[in-house]
C-alpha cells in the first residue's frame, strides 16, 4: 500500500536525480565520441560534434545537480537525507556552502564540477589535442558521475545519490506515518569543526587541485596514444604547474584550518588523510622538474612520463584511501564508508591499466637518450632531485598504506606509535637534500657548465649561508640539534642561491623569477615548519600540586593543561594570564582570557591582549567542541584553546509536582533571636530591627483573635543593604508563615515561631550552597617563526603562478 | 661504473631502508594481556565501559583522566591518560589506545576515538506531537 506523505517536496530531488543520470549518460557518450574521433583515420568532425554536445550536456547537468542540491539545503528540505544529515535551520547562509561538501556525494560533485570546468578550457583551447585529451577526461567524468548514481544495476548498488529521501535512507517507524515530516524538527547540522571560513574555501581549492591533476595525465596519455611523444611535454607543463600551485595552496589552507580551528595544537600531523593529498602533490612537483629537464636536454623521458602518470593514479589512490573506509582506525577524519569500496577500486584500476598498457606498447618508440647526463649539468640534478622527491613520497606512501597492506595480506600491523617522529626521521633528510639541490642547481646550466665558475658561485653562496645559518640557528634556538642545523643550512643556502637568480630576474631576465620565487618560498616553508615544530613551547605547564599521587607523577609526562579560576591570575612563561569571564555568541561560548606582560622592574604593563578561545557546548550530548584563538605576531604566535570547561546544565528545570522551592536550598539553620541582634550568614549580616504587629496579609481574612506579626530585618551584604519582612501568622489556632527570599544571596528567611517564655523569635534561614567558582582548563602554546611557513607558502604560490605564465608564453611563441 | 647504475643502487638502498623502517617502527594491535607481556607501546582496540568510574576532576588535577575499557577479548582495564578528557568521549563507539601497562593500569599516550558522530548516525530526532495536555 502506498502512503501519501504530507508536505514533501519531491520535484527538486526528481529533477536532481534526472540530472545525475543525464550527466552519467552524457559523459559516457562524450567519452566514446571523443574516442572514435581520435581513432578515425580521416577525422571529418562528425564525432567531434557529438562529443562536444555530449560534453556540454554533461557540464549543464552537473550545474543542474549542484543547483538542485543547493535548493534542497538552502530551503531546509529535510525530507532529503543529505540536507537532514549535513545541515540545520540555524546554520548561517555562508556555511550552507560548507554543507555541500561535508558529505562524500557533495565532494564528488565538487570534483566532477571542476573537472568539467577544466574541460571547458580544453574544448576551447586544445585544438588538435582536444579529442584524445578530452577522451581521457570524459572517461574520468563518467566514473565520477557513476559515483553519484545511487541506482542498483544487477543487484549491485552503484554510487550514492545526494537526492535520496530520508525515509528511504533511514529505517524508522515514524516513516509509516503520512505526516512524518512535521515531526522531523531539524537537521543534524554541520559538524561544528567545519563551521569555519577556511572550510568554505579549502575544499573547493583542494578539489580544483585534484581535478586539474588529470590534465597533464591526459596529455601524457594522448601523447603516447597519438605518437606525439615529445610534443605533449610542452603542452602539459603549464597545466602541471597549475595543478601543483592550486593543490599546494589547497593543502596549506587545510593545514591553516587545522591550526586555526582544530585543537590538536599544530599545523601538520601526518594524518593519513593529509598524507594522501600530499603524495600526489610531491610526485607532480617532481614531474614538473623532469619535464623541464627533458624539454631542455632530451634526457629522462621515461621518468618524466612515469611521474606525470603516477601523480594522477595517486590522486585516485588518495580518494580511495579517504573514501573507502579502509583507513578505519588510523585516521580521525576520513569520510564514512558509503559502500563504494569496489567502485573506487575499479576507478583506480582502469586508469592504472590504461597507463601501463600505453607505456608498454609504446616502450620501443620512446625517445630514450643514448648518452648519459653530464654530472655538471642542470638536467642531471633536476633528475636527481626528482628521484629524491619520489623516494620521499615512497616513504610517506609506505607508512600511510599500512591499513591497505593489512587488508591485502590479512595482517594486523598497527601504524607506528610515534607517528610524527617516524615521518620526521625520514622526511627531514629528504627535505635537506632537496633544498640543497634546489640551491646549487641554480648555478648549473643545461647540458654543460663551466666547472670553475660553478664552484666559485657555490662557495660564495655556501659561505653566506653558513654565516646566516649560525645566526638563524642561534635566534631560532635550534643550534643544539645538528640535524636541524643541517636542514637550516641547506634551506638558507637555497634561499641565498635563489635570491641571486631573483636579483638577476629583476634586472632583466624576468622569466626566471617564477622558479626562483617558488624555491625561496619552499625553503622558507621548510625553515618555518622546522623551527615552529621543533621549538614550539607549551607555556601552560601545570606546576600546581599534583592531586593523584606519586605513582602517576613520576612518569614525567608533560602536564600541558592548566586550570584557571575566574579572576585569579596565573603566571605562565612571561605572561600573567587571567580568565575574565565568558560570553555567548550563537552556539559558541567565548572564554575571555587576558594576557599581560608586566615588567618586573617598573611593574608597568607592557603588553595586554585578550584571546577568546571558544567552545560549542552541546547540552544534550554533554560535550564541548573547542576551537582555539591565536594571537599573531610577526615572529611568533600565541595559541590558546580550552580543553575542558564546566558543562552548562539544561536550561529549564521541568516543574514537577511535589517539588518545593526549598529543595534547592541546603539544610536550614534555626536561630533564636531578639530585637537588635545581629546574626552572620555567608556573605551577609542580618540585623533584627523591629517587630510590626497586626500586619495585613494578602488573601487572608484575619479576626481579632488571630496573630500576624512581621519582622523587619536588615540584610547587609557587600553589595547593598536590603530590608525584608517575613511574616508569622496564627489563624484559628493554625500556624502559617510567609518567608522572604533574596535571590542574589541565595538566601531565604522564614519567621517560624515566637517563643513567649524566653521572649525570643525563631528564624529559619535557608541558604543555597555557594555557587561553584567558574573555571576553565586551557592549553597555551607559543609557535615561534611560524609565519615563515605561511609566508613561504604564499611566495611559492606566486612563484608557481609566474612559472605558469612563462611556460604558457613559450607555447604561444613556439 | 655508470652514474645511472650508482643512482639505481642508491634508490634501491633507500627504498629497502624505507620498507625496513616502516616495518620496524610499526606497532601491533593487541589486548591488555599482550600489553602486560610487552615493554613496548602497543595499540589496544576496545570499548569504553560506561558503567565504571570515569574520573576527570580538573580542580584536583587538570592533567589526569582515568576510565575503564574492555578490549576486544573482553578484558577490562583501568586506563590513565595524562591530559584532559577528550571531547565527545562518552559517545565514542570504539577506542584505539596507544600506550603500555604500568602495574595494573594502562597508561595511554594517545587516545583515538571512532565516534558514530552525530553527523552520521542515522537516528531521527522526533519532535513530539503528543505534547502533554
Amino acid at each position: 500500500m502506498d502512503t501519501v506523505f504530507i508536505g514533501e517536496h519531491l520535484w527538486p530531488g526528481k529533477l536532481g536525480q534526472f540530472f545525475v543520470v543525464l550527466s552519467f549518460a552524457a559523459a559516457l557518450l562524450a567519452t566514446l565520441s571523443y574516442y572514435f574521433e581520435t581513432i578515425k583515420d580521416k577525422p571529418d568532425g562528425s564525432w567531434l560534434k557529438i562529443a562536444r554536445s555530449a560534453y556540454f550536456i554533461n557540464l549543464m547537468s552537473i550545474i543542474g545537480i549542484g543547483s538542485c542540491l543547493f535548493y534542497i539545503i538552502y530551503n531546509h528540505l529535510f525530507e532529503y537525507h543529505y540536507a537532514w544529515a549535513h545541515s540545520s535551520k540555524s546554520l548561517p547562509v555562508y556555511y550552507i556552502i560548507s554543507c555541500f561538501w561535508e558529505g562524500q556525494e557533495g565532494s564528488f560533485w565538487l570534483w566532477t564540477f571542476w573537472q568539467s570546468v577544466l574541460g571547458f578550457v580544453l574544448v576551447r583551447k586544445a585544438k588538435s589535442w582536444e579529442p584524445p585529451v578530452m577522451a581521457v577526461i570524459m572517461l574520468s567524468q563518467t566514473f565520477l558521475a557513476s559515483m553519484l548514481l545511487g541506482v542498483e544495476i544487477l543487484g549491485i548498488r552503484v554510487g550514492s545519490s545526494p537526492f535520496i529521501l530520508l525515509r528511504d535512507a533511514v529505517q524508522a517507524p515514524i516513516f509509516a506515518r503520512p505526516d512524518y515530516l512535521s515531526m522531523v524538527a531539524d537537521g543534524n547540522g554541520l559538524n561544528p569543526l567545519l563551521q569555519n571560513y577556511w572550510m568554505v574555501i579549502h575544499p573547493p581549492t583542494l578539489f580544483l587541485g585534484f581535478a586539474s591533476m588529470i590534465v597533464p595525465f591526459a596529455y601524457a596519455l594522448a601523447g603516447l596514444w597519438q605518437k606525439r611523444y615529445t610534443e605533449w611535454i610542452s603542452m602539459a607543463l603549464p597545466w602541471a604547474l597549475f595543478a601543483v600551485m592550486v593543490l599546494g595552496a589547497g593543502i596549506i589552507m587545510g593545514s591553516f584550518w587545522a591550526y586555526e580551528a582544530l585543537n590538536f595544537g599544530g599545523f601538520w600531523a601526518w594524518d593519513p588523510v593529509e598524507n594522501a593529498s600530499l603524495i600526489p602533490w610531491i610526485t607532480l612537483i617532481a614531474a614538473v622538474h623532469v619535464l623541464l629537464a627533458y624539454k631542455h636536454s632530451g634526457q629522462a623521458y621515461f621518468t618524466a612520463t612515469f611521474l606525470t602518470l603516477v601523480s594522477f593514479v595517486l590522486v585516485l589512490y588518495a580518494s580511495f584511501l579517504t573514501r573507502s573506509g579502509i583507513l578505519g582506525e588510523t585516521s580521525v577524519h576520513s569520510f564514512t564508508d558509503l559502500g563504494m569500496f569496489w567502485q573506487l577500486l575499479v576507478f583506480i584500476s582502469v586508469f592504472t591499466l590504461i597507463a601501463i598498457i600505453l607505456v608498454l606498447t609504446r616502450w620501443k618508440y620512446m625517445p630514450f637518450s643514448a648518452k648519459e647526463e653530464e654530472t655538471y649539468s642542470r638536467e642531471f640534478w633536476l633528475f636527481v632531485g626528482a628521484i629524491v622527491l619520489g623516494l620521499a613520497c615512497l616513504q610517506i606512501l609506505a607508512t600511510t598504506s599500512i591499513p591497505v597492506f593489512n587488508k591485502i595480506f590479512g595482517t594486523e600491523i598497527a601504524p607506528p606509535t610515534q607517528v610524527i617522529a617516524h615521518y620526521n626521521k625520514w622526511q627531514l633528510p629528504f627535505a635537506l637534500v632537496v633544498a640543497f639541490i634546489s640551491g646549487f642547481s641554480q648555478f648549473l646550466k643545461y647540458k654543460k657548465t663551466d666547472i670553475r665558475s660553478f664552484y666559485v658561485q657555490l662557495g660564495r653562496a655556501a659561505l653566506i649561508a653558513a654565516v646566516l645559518t649560525g645566526l638563524a640557528g642561534y635566534i631560532g634556538g635550534i643550534y643544539t640539534n645538528p640535524m636541524f642545523m643541517l636542514l637550516m643550512f641547506s634551506s638558507v643556502f637555497s634561499v641565498v642561491c635563489n635570491i641571486g637568480i631573483l636579483y638577476n630576474a629583476i634586472l632583466g631576465k624576468w622569466k626566471l623569477a617564477g622558479s626562483a620565487l617558488a624555491h625561496i618560498g619552499f625553503a622558507l616553508l621548510l625553515i618555518g615548519a622546522m623551527v615552529a615544530a621543533a621549538t614550539n613551547k607549551v607555556i601552560s605547564v601545570n606546576t600546581s600540586g599534583i592531586g593523584f599521587g606519586q605513582e602517576f607523577a613520576k612518569d614525567n609526562n608533560p602536564r600541558e593543561n592548566i586550570i584557571l579560576y575566574l579572576n585569579e591570575p596565573i603566571k605562565m612563561d612571561k605572561y600573567t594570564v587571567t580568565y575574565l569571564g565568558d560570553s555567548v555568541s550563537g552556539p559558541n561560548t567565548l572564554y575571555r582570557v587576558n594576557y599581560q606582560v608586566i615588567d618586573p622592574e617598573t611593574a608597568k604593563v607592557t603588553e595586554n591582549f585578550d584571546l577568546y578561545p571558544n567552545a560549542q557546548q552541546n547540552v544534550k550530548m554533554r560535550q564541548i567542541i573547542a576551537s582555539p584563538d591565536t594571537r599573531h605576531y610577526l615572529w611568533k604566535d600565541i595559541y590558546t584553546h580550552v580543553s575542558s570547561v564546566p558543562l552548562k546544565e539544561e536550561a529549564a528545570h521541568e516543574p514537577h509536582e511535589g517539588h518545593s522551592e526549598e529543595e534547592d536550598f541546603g539544610k536550614p539553620s534555626i536561630r533564636a533571636v531578639k530585637l537588635g541582634d545581629t546574626i552572620a550568614v555567608r556573605d551577609a549580616k542580618i540585623v533584627v530591627k523591629a517587630i510590626k504587629k497586626g500586619v495585613h496579609v494578602n488573601n487572608m481574612a484575619l479576626s481579632a483573635n488571630d496573630v500576624s506579626v512581621a519582622l523587619s530585618l536588615e540584610v547587609l551584604s557587600k553589595a547593598k543593604t536590603q530590608l525584608i519582612d517575613p511574616v508569622f501568622v496564627i489563624k484559628d489556632g493554625n500556624v502559617y508563615d510567609f518567608g522572604k527570599t533574596i535571590e542574589e544571596l541565595g538566601l531565604k528567611i522564614r519567621f517560624t515561631n515566637i517563643n513567649p517564655k524566653s521572649n525570643s523569635l525563631e528564624l529559619t534561614i535557608f541558604q543555597r550552597p555557594p555557587a561553584e567558582k567558574k573555571w576553565i582548563v586551557m592549553k597555551a602554546i607559543v609557535f615561534p617563526y611560524i609565519n615563515f611557513f605561511w609566508g613561504g607558502t604564499i611566495l611559492m604560490t606566486i612563484g608557481f603562478f609566474l612559472a605558469i605564465l612563462r611556460r604558457r608564453n613559450e607555447l604561444k611563441t613556439a | 661504473m655508470k652514474k645511472s647504475a650508482i643512482l639505481l643502487i642508491g634508490i634501491i638502498a633507500v627504498a629497502i631502508g624505507v620498507i625496513i623502517s616502516t616495518y620496524a617502527d610499526s606497532s601491533t594491535y593487541g589486548s591488555f594481556n599482550d600489553a602486560k607481556d610487552s615493554a613496548a607501546e602497543l595499540h589496544v582496540v576496545g570499548r569504553l565501559d560506561l558503567a565504571k568510574d570515569m574520573v576527570y576532576n580538573p580542580k584536583k588535577d587538570a592533567n589526569y583522566f582515568s576510565f575503564y575499557v574492555n578490549d576486544n577479548k573482553g578484558t577490562a582495564c583501568k586506563i590513565v591518560f595524562t591530559g584532559t578528557k577528550p571531547q565527545d568521549f562518552e559517545r565514542s563507539e570504539q577506542i584505539v589506545l596507544t600506550g603500555k601497562m604500568v602495574g595494573e593500569e594502562f597508561h595511554a599516550s594517545k587516545i583515538l576515538m571512532k565516534c558514530p558522530s552525530k553527523y552520521n548516525k542515522d537516528q531521527v530526532e522526533v519532535k513530539s506531537t503528543l505534547q502533554q495536555s
